[in-house]
């Protein structure tokens, strides 16, 4: 590259700067300083997240927190498009690995690697707790902050722990690389199910429901429970919520399998048969 | 100047310095490495700034998107929706981060694959090759 080049990209990153700083100091954002009130759109949201008014009855999300309501109840189907950016993501990163998978470990059967024992045994204990505060996360996603997407990255930290403890040899004996694509499968056609699950009562019920209903609305008497004196069980979302975590937690267990994969293994996979 | 604007303002100023410093790295640097870590700054620097447009300013402090008093009585509801904090950038955000990671193994594996292969991530000599 040429120094030329670099000064060029330099100058015009500086202008880039100068300029959106101009934009804000314009107001050409919407403001300055934080705006003391919010969106018109945002302020809908907020009044029907949980509202038991029998005037917003038919158009609440009946889910204590705005986001989780608005990420599987308002803007569903868009989230379904964003779970599918992400298989798509997933899709490719298996495809590129050409078929190398755990089953090339059986040659290498000795059980080398590893770390001491102290680090193994901090780390059984570690992974318990990862666990119940991914599941924490994940079950309480419509009361608190949280939901499936954060719960299963958070659960995904727990194989990969594993992995660099316990090496990929020992590791793959409890997990492979099919195991884990089967279970993310099963969440994948979970999240399909729960879009379809109000329909499906609607139907035995001989009437019709919207696909992605949630709550009862005005012309559809249907909907799962979502608060029962005191209780709240979030209708769909929980089902969502769950789906999504094992989607994405066994994922990205497919993928660290894969990616940590030993250089020697996977050499002659990689280069193919010409 | 009042203060609040004033750091207000910094903080936008520096996201807005982080994103040309990523976008540096990712037109400059010459190692794949180095471009997907620039790209992951980038991104960051990107949904931080879509949670600060959803910010607020209310008094006395802005509050989460959570109703914490089940069920809420109208008073607390009125009380609510004059002090949470815009919800739809959190969601759209919580989204994109997750899908960012996805997308950055993938990017880490082809770059893994390029480097297995062709021994080498420097994107001048990958250029180069031929086959």
């Amino acid at each position: 590259m040429g120094n030329t080049l670099q000064v060029v990209i330099i100058i015009s990153l500086t202008l880039m700067v100068i300029g959106l700083a101009m934009v804000l100091a314009m107001g050409g954002f919407g403001f300055t300083v934080p705006p003391s009130s919010v969106r018109s759109l945002a302020t809908i949201f907020l009044n029907t997240t949980f509202n038991l008014d029998t005037k917003y009855r038919y158009v609440s999300a009946m889910s204590p927190e705005a986001v989780t309501a608005i990420v599987w109840d308002y803007r569903g189907l868009d989230t379904l498009f964003e779970t599918s950016v992400m298989f798509i993501a997933i899709v490719g990163a298996l495809a590129i690995s050409r078929g190398a998978s755990e089953k090339l470990l059986k040659g290498f059967s000795k059980t080398r690697g590893g770390m001491s024992l102290i680090v193994k045994t901090i780390t059984r204990i570690i992974i318990v707790m990862i666990a119940s505060v991914g599941l924490s996360i994940t079950l309480h996603g419509h009361l608190t902050p949280g939901g499936g997407f954060q719960g299963g990255a958070t659960i995904a930290v727990a194989p990969m722990l594993l992995i660099i403890t316990f090496s990929i040899y020992l590791f793959s004996k409890m997990i492979t690389v099919s195991k884990a694509v089967t279970l993310r499968s099963i969440g994948l056609i979970g999240i399909a199910l729960s879009a379809f699950i109000v329909l499906i009562i609607a139907i035995l019920h001989g009437d019709l429901a919207y696909i992605f209903q949630n709550q009862p609305k005005l012309y559809s008497h249907y909907g799962l429970p979502s608060y029962a004196e005191v209780m709240v069980l979030g209708g769909t979302l929980l089902l969502f919520n769950t789906f999504e975590t094992l989607a994405v937690a066994f994922g990205f267990t497919a993928l660290f399998i894969l990616f940590i994969l030993p250089e020697e293994v996977v050499k002659d996979i990689i280069k193919g048969e010409e | 100047m009042e203060v609040e604007p004033f750091l207000f303002n910094i903080v936008v100023l520096s996201l807005f310095v982080n994103i040309a410093m990523s976008l540096y790295g990712v037109f400059v640097r010459p190692s794949l490495i180095k471009k997907i870590i620039s790209l992951t700054i980038f991104s960051d620097t990107i949904n931080t700034l879509v949670i600060v447009v959803g910010f607020r300013h209310a008094i006395p402090n802005p509050i989460p998107p959570v109703v914490i008093e089940i069920p809420p009585p109208p008073q607390y509801l009125r009380q609510f929706v004059l002090q949470a904090v815009d919800p739809l950038p959190q969601a759209l955000v919580l989204t994109a981060i997750v899908i960012g990671l996805a997308v950055l193994l993938f990017l880490m594996f082809t770059t893994l694959q390029i480097y297995r292969i062709y021994g080498t991530t420097d994107v001048r000599k990958i250029s180069r090759l031929r086959g």
